[in-house]
């Protein structure tokens, strides 16, 4: 009985040695933070899509580093086969050097977490108040068409 | 030995005297005390009840401050050399009762300002403005109130950011906030944020990618805003623990205080009893 724990022991020894290698070499350490709360924090993935400004990309680990601004969009984190996607409020993304990506974003939720509806008629609302006269109004309604016309995209 | 055994007997005849002088004064001062206790213990609990949320406030703003200084780290920035435009921002809260906690941050403040004497002060929150005022008033170009009674939120910080890029710009902006370490220590601490030319010139920046040229400029925008924010965060949670510590504390020795009136006021009681049963005993005595 001894030993054939003790070979479990080695065994799974062997086997965890093993996926830390290969983990290293192949995936993302993946944060995305908001202000308010944590999503992922230092989490291994394959794969992670981003909204950049000069163009949505993927990121797979050693990517070079980057950083880059973020529109308002979806972001699609890839662990394995799995697939969970985020909407952003727009934020920032960071690649180092040591294959970690860090996304900060002001608020972020899972894509699943809107309804078409909802946004439909906070879109038409927005695109009204964006003829305002008055600038402020205006400024932080177009802000709105933006984020909701991403969403929309998004979420057909 | 005589006159000092007069001296000891005649000390203790007047404090006993004092004594029964102040039997109700004894008891309006344990009253006192007693409610004392009851408001430092509900503090000390209504502090540990928002510890919790506080903690957690802080533990996310962490994460979501830390993309930045990896950032800033990585790319090696610092502040041009013989940079004269310093802003130093002191984040502190409005309220006391709780210990050291604003007075090592107005420590604080009297280092940076002696290490970059140019430099200009904002204080966040009405305490470290009133210690600001007091050493260096002629450096305080803007203050704010009314922040830390609620966990702190980003667009509380954003908001504060807007009103200090209205100052201009500074080469090197140095937040300085008390850093939560445990529930029993805080250590002010600073963060140090770069203006877009200081992150455009930091050495190791060809090692990142960037496409755009206004992306630094966003960058460091963002940054001051998060710093901020983190700084707000961890302030108030260490404001938090360290008032529910100073408020246990309060009480613990309230608690202590009111033991030993407890027993003086009986003492005192039973002294002023027997010595009533004196007078009417000999009284009673004297008539036979």
């Amino acid at each position: 009985m001894f030993r054939q724990s003790f070979r479990a022991i080695t065994k799974v020894n062997r086997l965890a040695g093993v996926r830390t290698y290969a983990e290293a070499a192949n995936s993302l350490k993946l944060s995305l933070a908001m202000p308010h709360d944590t999503i992922f924090n230092k989490k291994e993935v394959t794969q992670v899509n981003v909204p950049a400004v000069s163009g949505d990309m993927g990121i797979l680990a050693n990517h070079v580093p980057i950083v880059e601004q973020l529109n308002p969009g979806v972001v699609e984190i890839l662990e394995g086969t799995n697939s969970s996607k985020f909407f952003i409020s727009g934020g920032f993304v960071s690649v180092l050097p040591d294959s970690s990506i860090a996304i900060t974003t002001v608020e972020a939720f899972p894509l699943d977490a809107f309804e078409a509806s909802t946004v439909k008629t906070l879109l038409t609302e927005a695109k009204k108040n964006a003829a305002s006269s008055d600038e402020k109004v205006a400024a932080e309604a177009s802000i709105e068409v933006e984020v909701l016309e991403a969403l929309t995209t998004a979420l057909h | 030995m005589y006159r000092l055994g007069a001296q000891q007997i005649a000390r203790a005849s007047c404090a006993q005297a004092r004594n029964y002088a102040t039997l109700r004064e004894i008891e309006t001062r344990l009253k006192s005390i007693k409610n004392i206790e009851k408001i430092t213990k509900t503090m000390k609990i209504v502090a540990s009840t928002r510890l919790g949320k506080a903690e957690k406030a802080m533990t996310s703003s962490r994460v979501y401050h830390e993309s930045d200084i990896d950032f800033f780290k990585t790319a090696e920035t610092a502040a041009p050399e013989g940079s004269e435009k310093t802003l130093i921002i002191a984040i502190t809260s409005d309220k006391g009762l709780c210990g050291s906690i604003h007075s090592q941050m107005g420590k604080k403040v009297k280092a940076a300002v002696s290490e970059y004497p140019t430099a200009d002060i904002v204080s966040i929150g009405d305490k470290t403005k009133n210690q600001v005022l007091r050493s260096n008033s002629d450096k305080l170009v803007l203050s704010f109130s009314g922040v830390g009674k609620e966990t702190p939120s980003f667009n509380e910080a954003s908001l504060i950011v807007d009103e200090i890029t209205k100052l201009g710009d500074y080469d090197k902006i140095i937040v300085l906030y008390n850093k939560f370490v445990s529930s029993v220590s805080f250590e002010p601490s600073a963060a140090s944020i770069f203006s877009k030319e200081s992150i455009d010139a930091s050495s190791k920046l060809s090692v990142f990618d960037i496409e755009d040229d206004d992306t630094t400029g966003v960058l460091a925008k963002v940054a001051l805003t998060n710093a901020v924010f983190a700084g707000m965060a961890e302030g108030y949670a260490s404001e938090i623990s360290a008032r529910r510590n100073a408020m246990d504390n309060a009480s613990k020795n309230a608690g202590d205080m009111i033991n030993k009136y407890s027993i003086l006021y009986n003492r005192t009681r039973q002294a002023v009893i027997t010595n009533e049963l004196v007078d009417i005993i000999t009284g009673a005595s004297s008539l036979d």
